[in-house]
């Protein structure tokens, strides 16, 4: 089949609208479509918060960057399985990262890397700090979290930011298993009603 | 078992935050989640907090990131997209609870008759898993707000019934009365893009005159759905001149 000279013409005043204003899930598809320009946009507005968790989950700053460049790689291969029924398309992104991160964790030389005294667990408050410019997510987030128990809140950020498994988790905290999977379904429902998640 | 079945419904929150170790117990709860609709918007709305959490730890990578990613990128070949289609349809069941919502236009269209597939027609789990995600893609197109029905001819006669959701990106296509086709040949559906043609998917072979519906993933402002005959199992791109050409309103 030869594409028409209308469908050639478009070919070159293609990808040259504005990229700001387009929503991620619009613009994902336009990466699952082969558009570099549209993954430019995706990469300037997700790779804060991908890098950001992986460095907060490996602690590494030159393996958190190898993980973010993997995450971002498989945004770019992976774009034509985003399936917006699923969740947005940060979401897609970030559980991607999220996954990535705990995989490295969880890989036996990471693992030997990594301190495993439990005060060094903690999500150190000075990197929480670290952005002066406090933006309006941390903001949000961190009176969210504030509004759990300490449990619920030591469980969650244990296992999101620690990348701990909950079996980990239950024997830091010297809980039981039970108790931290409720804990840490409590504490995401109480998140994300206070979010205002739908 | 009604025990067992709480139970693993409290992991709806550890598997969310991807704390469920690899083994048994994650395997069975991803098992579980195919059948259980409220722990997967509950996962769903979980991810979405742990979104929060990972936009709350933001931190700016080292600039050379950038050149490296994209230069990786210009490297990399993308995977083509799931394509989704009820295999097998036997029989027809219509016990589908979603189509009083369908607005008038559309249900008196036909399409209502395409969309009698399914959960009858799987024979393991992993089929009955398959035809419950396409069900949700269809359902997800059909009640969209924006929800439009397109129909048209084909230059070899029959017809392909389309309803397009341009606000989810996919359409979903059915057609009745196309011609037979010879052995190892098949009906292609494409996106005839500004950019490219990317394939969309076969068609299933016809019951009846007609054939199930196919979901097409991917769509944006530019594209027309083409539909073509090719040699089994379908090609990469289009080898013969479509016998449809329908322009997306999207």
């Amino acid at each position: 089949m030869n594409p028409s000279d209308s469908d050639a013409s478009r070919f070159r005043s293609a990808s040259t609208d504005r990229r700001g204003e387009q929503d991620l899930d619009d613009l994902l598809v336009h990466v699952a479509r082969g558009d570099q320009a549209a993954f430019e946009a995706v990469y300037d507005r997700l790779v804060g918060p991908v890098y950001g968790m992986i460095r907060r989950v490996l602690r590494d700053p030159s393996q958190s960057e190898e993980v973010t460049q993997e995450v971002l790689l498989e945004v770019w291969r992976t774009a034509a399985r985003f399936d917006p029924e699923m969740g947005g398309a940060a979401t897609w992104v970030m559980t991607i990262a999220h996954r990535r991160a705990i995989d490295r964790v969880r890989s036996t030389t990471a693992a030997a890397e990594r301190e495993l005294k439990t005060a060094d667990l903690r999500p150190p408050h000075d990197e929480v700090a670290e952005a002066v410019e406090a933006s309006l997510d941390r903001e949000r987030v961190r009176r969210c979290l504030d509004g759990l128990t300490e449990i619920q809140r030591e469980s969650i950020t244990l296992a999101y930011y620690g990348g701990y498994s909950y079996r980990q988790v239950a024997d830091l905290l010297k809980v039981t298993l039970g108790a931290i999977k409720t804990r840490i379904r409590d504490g995401l429902i109480r998140m994300r009603d206070c979010l205002g998640v739908s | 078992m009604r025990f067992f079945r709480q139970d693993l419904h409290a992991l709806t929150g550890v598997y969310a935050l991807d704390t469920l170790e690899r083994g048994t117990e994650r395997d069975r709860f991803t098992r579980h989640l195919n059948r259980c609709q409220s722990c997967a918007s509950e996962v769903r709305g979980f991810r979405e907090v742990a979104t929060s959490l990972a936009f709350a730890a933001a931190v700016e990578p080292p600039p050379e990131l950038r050149d490296r990613v994209m230069t990786a990128v210009a490297r990399t070949r993308q995977l083509p997209p799931e394509v989704s289609s009820h295999a097998r349809p036997r029989r027809s069941r219509s016990s589908v609870p979603w189509v009083p919502w369908l607005s008038g236009a559309i249900a008196t269209a036909g399409i209502v008759i395409a969309i009698f597939f399914g959960l009858a027609q799987a024979h393991t789990q992993a089929e009955l898993n398959q035809a419950r995600a396409v069900n949700q893609q269809i359902v997800g197109v059909l009640t969209a707000p924006d929800a439009k029905l397109l129909t048209s001819r084909t230059t070899v006669g029959g017809s392909a019934i389309v309803v397009l959701a341009a606000s989810r990106h996919r359409l979903v296509v059915s057609t009745a009365g196309l011609p037979a086709l010879p052995a190892g040949k098949v009906y292609q559906l494409w996106l005839i893009g500004r950019v490219k043609i990317v394939s969309a998917g076969l068609l299933p072979a016809a019951k009846a005159g007609k054939t199930a519906p196919v979901v097409a993933s991917g769509v944006v402002a530019g594209d027309k759905l083409g539909l073509t005959v090719e040699p089994a199992p379908g090609t990469a791109q289009p080898t013969t001149t479509p016998i449809l050409a329908l322009p997306l309103p999207v």
